[in-house]
């Protein structure tokens, strides 16, 4: 039985509730939440208990795992905090918005013993999982190009923590590390990053960044991401080699489109597209961390590889910034 | 109005002879070819005669030409033809130098002659309702594009760098650099490049590449030129523009209306384009330039010359590491 405290309830901090709710064995200990209102509507929703702060959490509940859904800028506070207080930590991605801070996570949870987890949720998604197993079974031959794209409408969100740059480090830091985390696992270290980016272009709540990454391998990739579009969120991958071209349009891939005839008091006649999955990919995600947790054994995606991830969407923004080319140090 | 079509080195020389002989007015009057089997066959295909190598066409009264030798050798071709004042259609790339297409353009000029760079994708109805949508002002202002001209390995002279002057990224980025051009009014201002050969053994030149571009006016783009089709791929490749503005977004895929046809025959999908013949459209409007006696083509000589500028800084790109400033 794993009693998880979990800090932070916004959009994906009640993916995660729900997904603990759902799995036996777990229980909820309790939720940290700053805007009270929400947070206790939130503990109602997922019968558990509300509380103003990390510490409140502690005193008045037993936990074994703290997993920490707050804005990327608070995570490593809140790493430190729960570190120190000898819980394992389950932390959303991006895994922070230096190296200097995602360093420090990896030092203070080694230092007091206990387990670091960075959801990079994308190797989890059935898809994306689909897609590097083909790539092992050599699908499609040697690969020479891969295109990811990812984004749609601006998100929003409490204090409008995307629109700062310094906060979220745009789309490059907040969205498009999943593909650089999926790319990774798929074609190893990076060599090259440059990029381009709408960021500080005085434009009101629209960014779409084109990344031209060169793996250490030699595959030529195309990372895109936007939140310029009015409307939506779409994934596409496309994996091209010498016997073969794997094409992923997430949007295209939907099982189930529910169309309503207009009427009055019910909006536009939107087709409303659904792919359901016996699991979502997110309590598969949390499950694997616990079961890690259990047997010690080392997870799909680790911290260090989230750190690593980290790395190449810190290069983008820099290359972004400075329009030069950013060559990567390989580690290891 | 009497038109010739020198040499079929290119396989475009095919659909070009296929629209001149179903326009009124013209007539396919000959072929010429450095190489008589070639220039024979076509001949026979199309029942027209074959003169020989261009020179002699030059010779004949004929007020056009369609030149589609291979890339090294447009120059020598349309400056001679420029100076025997034939009107002239050149196929992309319009060279493999910029000084070459720089003294194809002077030659041109100072003979009174039209050359039209051969970017049919201009001509399709797709791409000629996106050019009025985006000139209505339906996006807003554009900030961003991403586009692709992917296809497969032609082989041949292609793949001759002394032919062609480089592989994918010479003979896809054209296209679409033209397309960027058109739909912003800007010019590229600065191309940053990977480049390599990767999907073929042995190639003596690239077969794929990702360039990412600034424009003079701010905007940002990415365009993947690479023969990167493999063969059971259900159609030759594509050109996409996808267009990122203040107001909207916009995605064209030309060659988007087609229907697959799945068949024990191919062992495959394949897609079945029913879509307008685009090769046909520019014949027809550079006959009607002639026609019409235009003082310049829809797409000119000067046109060519800044998409094949973009493809060539993707190789400087790519050799150096940095970004390559135009201009």
């Amino acid at each position: 039985m794993f009693r998880v405290g979990l800090v932070g309830c916004g959009t994906i901090g009640s993916v995660h509730a729900q997904g603990y709710t759902r799995m036996e064995d777990v229980e909820l200990a309790g939720i940290v939440e700053v805007r009270e209102d929400h947070g206790r509507a939130m503990a109602q929703l997922f019968h558990t208990t509300w509380y103003p702060t990390i510490e409140a959490l502690f005193e008045e509940a037993e936990v074994d795992v703290i997993d920490i859904c707050v804005p990327t800028y608070l995570h490593r506070g809140y790493v430190e905090t729960a570190a120190r207080a000898g819980k394992h930590v389950i932390c959303e991605k991006p895994m922070a918005r230096t190296l200097a801070d995602a360093q420090a996570m990896i030092d203070v949870c080694e230092e007091n013993g206990v387990r670091l987890f960075i959801a990079q949720v994308l190797r989890f998604f059935p898809q994306y999982r689909k897609a590097y197993e083909l790539l092992q079974a050599g699908a499609v031959g040697q690969v020479g190009t891969v295109r990811t794209t990812r984004g749609g409408v601006f998100p929003t969100s409490w204090n409008d923590w995307y629109a700062s740059a310094e906060n979220s480090g745009t789309l490059i830091v907040d969205m498009i590390i999943h593909d650089f985390d999926f790319l990774r696992w798929c074609f190893g270290d990076v060599r090259r990053v440059y990029a381009k980016s709408l960021r500080g272009r005085d434009l009101n709540r629209l960014d779409h960044a084109f990344v031209s990454l060169r793996f250490e391998n030699g595959v030529i990739a195309h990372v895109e991401g936007t939140w310029a579009y009015p409307s939506g969120f779409q994934t596409r991958l496309e994996i091209a080699g010498t016997g073969g071209v794997l094409e992923h349009v997430g949007d295209e891939e939907m099982p189930i489109h529910l169309s309503l005839r207009e009427r009055i008091g019910r909006s536009e006649g939107v087709a409303v597209p659904e792919s359901p999955l016996a699991k979502d990919p997110y309590q598969l995600e949390l499950e694997h961390f616990l079961a890690c947790i259990q047997s010690g054994a080392e997870p799909i995606v680790t911290a260090r590889d989230a750190y690593e991830a980290l790395r190449i969407s810190l290069a983008a923004l820099e290359s972004a910034a400075t329009g030069r080319p950013i060559e990567l140090e390989v580690r290891s | 109005m009497k038109v010739g079509i020198v040499s079929f080195a290119h396989m475009h020389a095919h659909s070009y002879a296929n629209a001149l002989q179903s326009i009124k007015g013209v007539e396919f009057a000959a072929i010429a070819d450095d190489l008589p089997e070639r220039g024979q066959a076509a001949a026979d295909q199309y029942g027209v005669r074959y003169v020989g190598d261009y020179p002699a066409l030059l010779a004949e009264d004929i007020d056009a030409l369609i030149v589609c030798t291979e890339n090294a050798r447009h120059a020598e071709v349309v400056i001679a033809a420029a100076k025997a004042n034939k009107h002239i259609l050149c196929e992309k790339p319009i060279a493999t130098t910029l000084a070459d297409a720089q003294a194809m353009i002077v030659a041109c000029r100072e003979s009174g002659v039209l050359l039209q760079t051969a970017f049919p994708v201009r001509f399709h109805p797709a791409v000629q309702r996106v050019k009025r949508l985006l000139e209505q002002g339906r996006v807003g202002r554009i900030l961003a594009m991403r586009g692709t001209n992917r296809g497969q390995n032609p082989g041949g002279w292609f793949v001759d760098p002394a032919l062609s002057g480089g592989g994918a990224v010479l003979d896809h980025t054209v296209h679409v650099v033209d397309l960027m051009r058109w739909f912003t009014g800007s010019e590229v201002r600065e191309v940053y490049a990977e480049i390599d050969t990767r999907f073929h053994d042995s190639l003596a030149v690239d077969d794929c590449g990702l360039l990412t571009l600034e424009f003079a006016n701010g905007v940002i783009a990415s365009h993947d030129p690479s023969w990167s089709r493999c063969a059971s791929y259900p159609t030759w490749g594509d050109v996409t523009v996808e267009i990122i503005g203040t107001e909207g977004t916009l995605s064209l895929d030309v060659f988007r209306q087609h229907m697959l046809l799945h068949s024990d025959l191919s062992g495959h999908t394949t897609h079945e384009n029913w879509g307008d013949d685009m090769d046909s459209l520019l014949v027809a409007d550079f006959i009607r330039s002639v026609a019409e006696r235009k003082a310049s083509p829809s797409v000119t000589g000067e046109d060519g010359l800044r998409a094949l500028e973009v493809a060539l800084a993707a190789y400087e790109s790519a050799t150096s590491g940095q970004p390559v400033r135009i201009g």
